[in-house]
């Protein structure tokens, strides 16, 4: 008996004394928040103030930590015209260099095979055509190469190896792979059913995807199909949709679980978050603390998803912290207005 | 055996993260020439020299991709880099391991210029006379047609008439015919001077002015006659001044011009010499102060104590009473209407709520029926602008929502002839028709058609749009006016200014009323050190006043810098500047007569207002957004505090209770 209340009292210990931080940018208040979630509560560690000019909006949107933690990359959506990409200390959560990107940089991520960022260049407000992924050595901070892809790139997830960056096209409805290594586009799966693309006509996707998220086994990508109401599956060998799972009303942003067991999207339209346990029919909704659902992280050890919520308005941006067993918000934390990029820093014994 | 294989192998295995590799290229050393392609091989190698190869390669130009980094190209499929510009370029050979770590190194690639071919050598002067420094501009074109002005030949001259410095400067010392030789790169090039003989035998110093005030312009004119008594003209005169400023503390400082013109920042006394050569002739000025410092007094404060606030406009309602519009910043998307027709007594009177965080610019149509509001941050990411109906401010109503090809956001807007020019997503600005603002129209649109363009504001004035490009400067585009045959769904842009910092924000135009001067004052905005939310902040930039009198030469003849703070909105009425400069105030400038120079030194400034509030929603942090000039009162809105009002007196300042070392500018009575 004894044993067993040593053992209860020292997995507590060691259950409560995981702490979990990651960054959140708010896009309408030109910060990123640095939360620590210490197993029970989620905390706002620091506030920083991030872009040039205190008389526009920058739109701080996409935000990514190098693989080594040391550093965490933040795109700023406005510029004159172009935004640009912004490289802190994890340490000190100063601006160490930026960079020039193209029109709306966006979502993006560091491959661990090559060390490049691969940034897409979103263009959500320009005219209808092509956009592309800006390669950034973020030693440098050199955009080396813009690789063009679709219109309206969102979603830039690399593959477990690093070898391969995907994104999706938002107006187009493509899917995109791009080699890391050599910097051209590899393959292209366009996601519409049918294609509406008469002669002469640009195609405006129904589909309209916002992410893709490569399983870590390497095998499939989850699209978010903010359009059609579905989360896309494709087989990466063979190139070809393998299943459409209905969701709710506009998945936006996607995660997979580290141990590859859980699927979670946010469901942008209903300020709510599904979350799918794979290979399983059954999903969980889990309605979130404000409205617009926006992005997702999941923790390394696969027990929480953190959750962006824009708010609208003057309301606060906030994140959610759901406990993916049980499908449920533990905590809650206010950051700025429009809560939007996240991205997991470290997990701390 | 398999455990030792694996331990050897983990042992060769290129481990990147190691500090004892570095990346071994033939780019080292590099020497090209414009044209040329070269193939780069590289390896990684430890310090003992064990060569390890890369799993891939990665080369690039240092500078990135923008149009500005083309001297040097990376053709990735070929794997070879091309040098298409002189000069010193920076490649990156980006190695990338076996196991996926990176190792990087710069290597400088020197890319020759071609020989060159000719020697071009300017005399900027048409005469030359003894005694004077000679003005000459060389110039080497390459075989290639590069040219390059700032590389140091070699002089030479077998005349004894002019002598060759150490730094290449040249003087004439006495008359007669010259040969100057220029030698670069194996060639040569000469020109032949003629030195003429001083003609002067009496010089004289006309000027507009004996006495000025600090900021005239005083006009000086050499009159030079020979032994004859004839007068010379044509003569390439130097103007010079010295002087000595009143307070011993200060410098009699002043800008003259090589045509004559003076003007003095210092009180104190001056000397003006005109001189060519030997010959030269100095005048006397003195400089007393402007005198024009008015008391301003705050009159009424209209508070937003919970949020930001940005622009705002007053106006005349259809009631006849007065009336004034603020957005607000980084908030809920709340436009506050106000009753000013008292402006000691300004009423908040109405508020509209939007689906935006920003509502940055709000204006308002001159016959006081109808508001536009823009919208930045909107939920949905639609943005556009908002058409209110203002013709009772106490009851606004929201006429429609306009958001096509608007949806990057609006920052700001300008409403004309019922037409409104929106700015969308930074980038151009489209022209709608508002004849029926419930249901606007796009007619129009209005881009610079550059790579990178980007625009910040529009202003109307007689039918020409002023738009502010950044570092494309301004654009001033007929939309009515007629000058070039455009109109609001034709705008087209017949003239253009642009400067060096490329902050260019926001145009006034500006007639002026005491010169007839046609200028326009462009303004810039800039934050040094970014963006601090919570505290005061360091701005920089000023107004650079543009003589636009003639279009196709506009010249920039003169500044407002305030030390220390930057430019933010301006307005200007009757040859006086009510411009805010975010945390130095509102700051009212005297702008008559001719301008020349730095008008704050001058000492121009009429007076000022710290628009911070105890009651801000950040207490007494002066942030300066806007100013305008309504009725006689200085209206003006502040990102911390709301809305003012304030008047310019006619009074001289009260000094009673200022320091006893403060020291007034003396009067000329």
């Amino acid at each position: 008996m004894k044993k067993v209340l040593l053992l209860t009292i020292l997995s507590f210990s060691f259950c409560s004394a995981q702490n979990y931080y990651f960054y959140v940018a708010a896009e309408s208040d030109d910060t990123v928040s640095l939360i620590k979630f210490d197993g029970n509560q989620a905390e706002e560690l620091e506030r920083i103030p991030v872009g040039m000019m205190k008389t526009e909006i920058e739109g701080p949107h996409g935000l990514t930590v190098d693989p080594t933690g040391e550093y965490w990359y933040l795109s700023l959506a406005h510029g004159n015209p172009y935004g640009s990409l912004l490289k802190y200390s994890t340490k000190t959560n100063k601006l160490v260099d930026k960079t020039l990107l193209g029109l709306f940089p966006a979502s993006m991520q560091i491959s661990e095979l090559t060390g490049l960022l691969y940034c897409v260049n979103f263009n959500l407000h320009g005219e209808m055509k092509p956009s592309s992924v800006s390669v950034v050595d973020p030693e440098s901070m050199t955009e080396i190469k813009k690789i063009q892809t679709g219109i309206m790139p969102h979603g830039s997830r690399l593959s477990p190896s690093g070898r391969h960056q995907y994104s999706v096209a938002m107006m187009s409805g493509e899917l995109f792979e791009i080699d890391a290594l050599t910097l051209e586009v590899n393959r292209v799966l366009s996601l519409d059913k049918k294609k509406m693309n008469h002669q002469g006509m640009m195609h405006h996707s129904i589909i309209k995807p916002t992410w893709v998220m490569p399983h870590p086994n390497g095998k499939k990508l989850y699209i978010a199909g903010n359009g059609s109401n579905e989360i896309i599956e494709v087989d990466i060998n063979y190139w070809s949709i393998t299943n459409r799972i209905d969701t709710g009303k506009g998945p936006y942003n996607v995660d997979v679980s580290p141990n590859g067991k859980y699927l979670i999207a946010t469901l942008k339209g209903e300020g709510k978050t599904a979350i799918w346990e794979l290979g399983k029919k059954r999903k969980s909704l889990i309605s979130n603390t404000s409205s617009v659902s926006h992005g997702v992280v999941i923790s390394p050890d696969s027990k929480y998803a953190f959750v962006s919520v824009e708010g609208k308005g003057g309301e606060p941006g906030l994140v959610d912290v759901i406990d993916i067993k049980k499908s449920k918000i533990v905590s809650s934390v206010n950051i700025g207005k429009q809560a939007g990029g996240i991205a997991f820093w470290k997990l701390e014994q | 055996m398999k455990k030792l294989l694996f331990i050897l192998f983990a042992l060769a295995s290129f481990n990147l993260n190691s500090q004892e590799l570095i990346v071994i290229s033939n780019l080292e050393g590099l020497n090209m020439k414009v044209g040329e392609t070269f193939a780069p091989t590289s390896y990684a190698e430890t310090l003992n020299g064990e060569k390890t190869l890369c799993q891939a390669v990665i080369y690039y130009n240092k500078k990135g991709v923008f149009s500005t980094a083309k001297a040097i190209t990376v053709n990735r499929s070929e794997g070879t880099i091309r040098a298409n510009e002189p000069g010193t370029h920076e490649i990156v050979a980006l190695c990338i391991g076996q196991e996926g770590q990176r190792l990087s190194r710069t290597f400088p690639v020197q890319v020759d210029y071609p020989k060159a071919k000719e020697i071009n050598i300017k005399l900027s002067s048409l005469v030359v006379y003894e005694s004077s420094f000679i003005p000459l501009e060389f110039e080497i074109v390459d075989e290639m047609g590069f040219s390059r002005k700032n590389e140091f030949l070699q002089l030479s001259s077998n005349s004894n008439n002019i002598e060759i410095d150490a730094f290449n400067n040249v003087k004439a010392v006495s008359p007669g015919k010259a040969v100057l030789e220029a030698s670069f790169d194996g060639i040569s090039s000469s020109v032949e001077i003629d030195v003429l003989s001083n003609p002067i035998e009496k010089l004289e110093l006309k000027a507009s002015l004996d006495v000025a005030r600090t900021g005239d312009v005083v006009k000086y004119d050499a009159l030079a006659y020979d032994n004859q008594g004839n007068k010379l003209v044509g003569l390439p005169f130097t103007y010079t001044f010295y002087g000595k400023a009143i307070d011993k503390s200060d410098n009699a400082s002043g800008l003259i011009m090589n045509d004559g013109r003076f003007v003095a920042e210092v009180i104190g006394d001056y000397m003006i010499t005109v001189s060519l050569g030997t010959k030269s002739t100095s005048r006397p000025l003195k400089v007393v102060g402007r005198g024009i410092e008015r008391e301003v007094v705050k009159v009424g404060q209209g508070i937003v104590s919970d949020k930001h606030t940005s622009d705002f406009w007053v106006f005349e309602g259809v009631d006849g009473r007065d009336y004034a519009v603020t957005g607000t910043w980084g908030a809920d998307g709340t436009s506050f209407f106000w009753d000013v027709t008292d402006p000691g007594n300004i009423k908040k009177i109405d508020s509209v709520k939007v689906d935006a965080r920003t509502v940055n610019d709000v204006k308002v149509s001159k016959d006081g029926r109808i508001s536009v509001i823009s919208r930045e941050g909107a939920s949905d990411r639609k943005n556009g602008i908002i058409i209110l109906d203002v013709t009772n401010p106490f009851d606004v109503k929201i006429l429609s929502e306009y958001t096509k090809n608007l949806t990057g956001g609006v920052h700001n807007v300008f409403i004309d002839n019922n037409h409104v020019y929106a700015l969308s997503g930074s980038q151009r600005y489209y022209v709608i028709n508002i004849e029926d603002p419930k249901n606007p129209v796009e007619v129009g649109m209005f881009e610079i058609g550059k790579e990178g363009q980007s625009i910040h504001d529009v202003w109307i004035e007689d039918g020409i749009a002023y738009s502010s490009n950044w570092r494309d400067g301004v654009y001033l585009v007929d939309v009515g006016n007629g000058i070039a045959g455009g109109s609001p769904s034709n705008p087209v842009a017949f003239a253009n200014y642009d400067y060096a910092s490329g902050a260019h924000h926001a145009t006034f135009p500006f007639k002026s009323k005491s010169t007839g001067k046609f200028y326009t004052v462009l303004g810039d905005e800039i934050f040094p050190d970014g963006v601090d939310e919570n505290n005061p902040n360091i701005t920089a930039g000023f107004l650079h006043f543009v003589d636009f009198s003639d279009l196709d030469n506009p010249v920039e003849v003169a500044k407002y810098e305030l030390p220390g703070q930057g430019s933010h909105n301006y307005w200007i009425e009757d040859d006086i500047l009510y411009v805010a400069m975010y945390g130095g105030g509102v700051r009212i400038v005297d702008i008559s007569g001719e301008l020349l120079g730095d008008l704050y030194r001058q000492g121009r400034e009429i007076g000022y207002i710290m628009t911070g509030s105890p009651n801000g929603y950040i207490p007494n942090a002066t942030m300066s957004w806007g100013a305008q000039l309504y009725k006689g009162y200085v209206f003006y809105s502040d990102w911390n505090t709301g809305l003012g009002s304030s008047k310019v007196s006619e009074l001289k300042p009260d000094n009673s209770k200022a320091n006893q070392y403060i020291n007034r500018t003396p009067i000329i009575d």
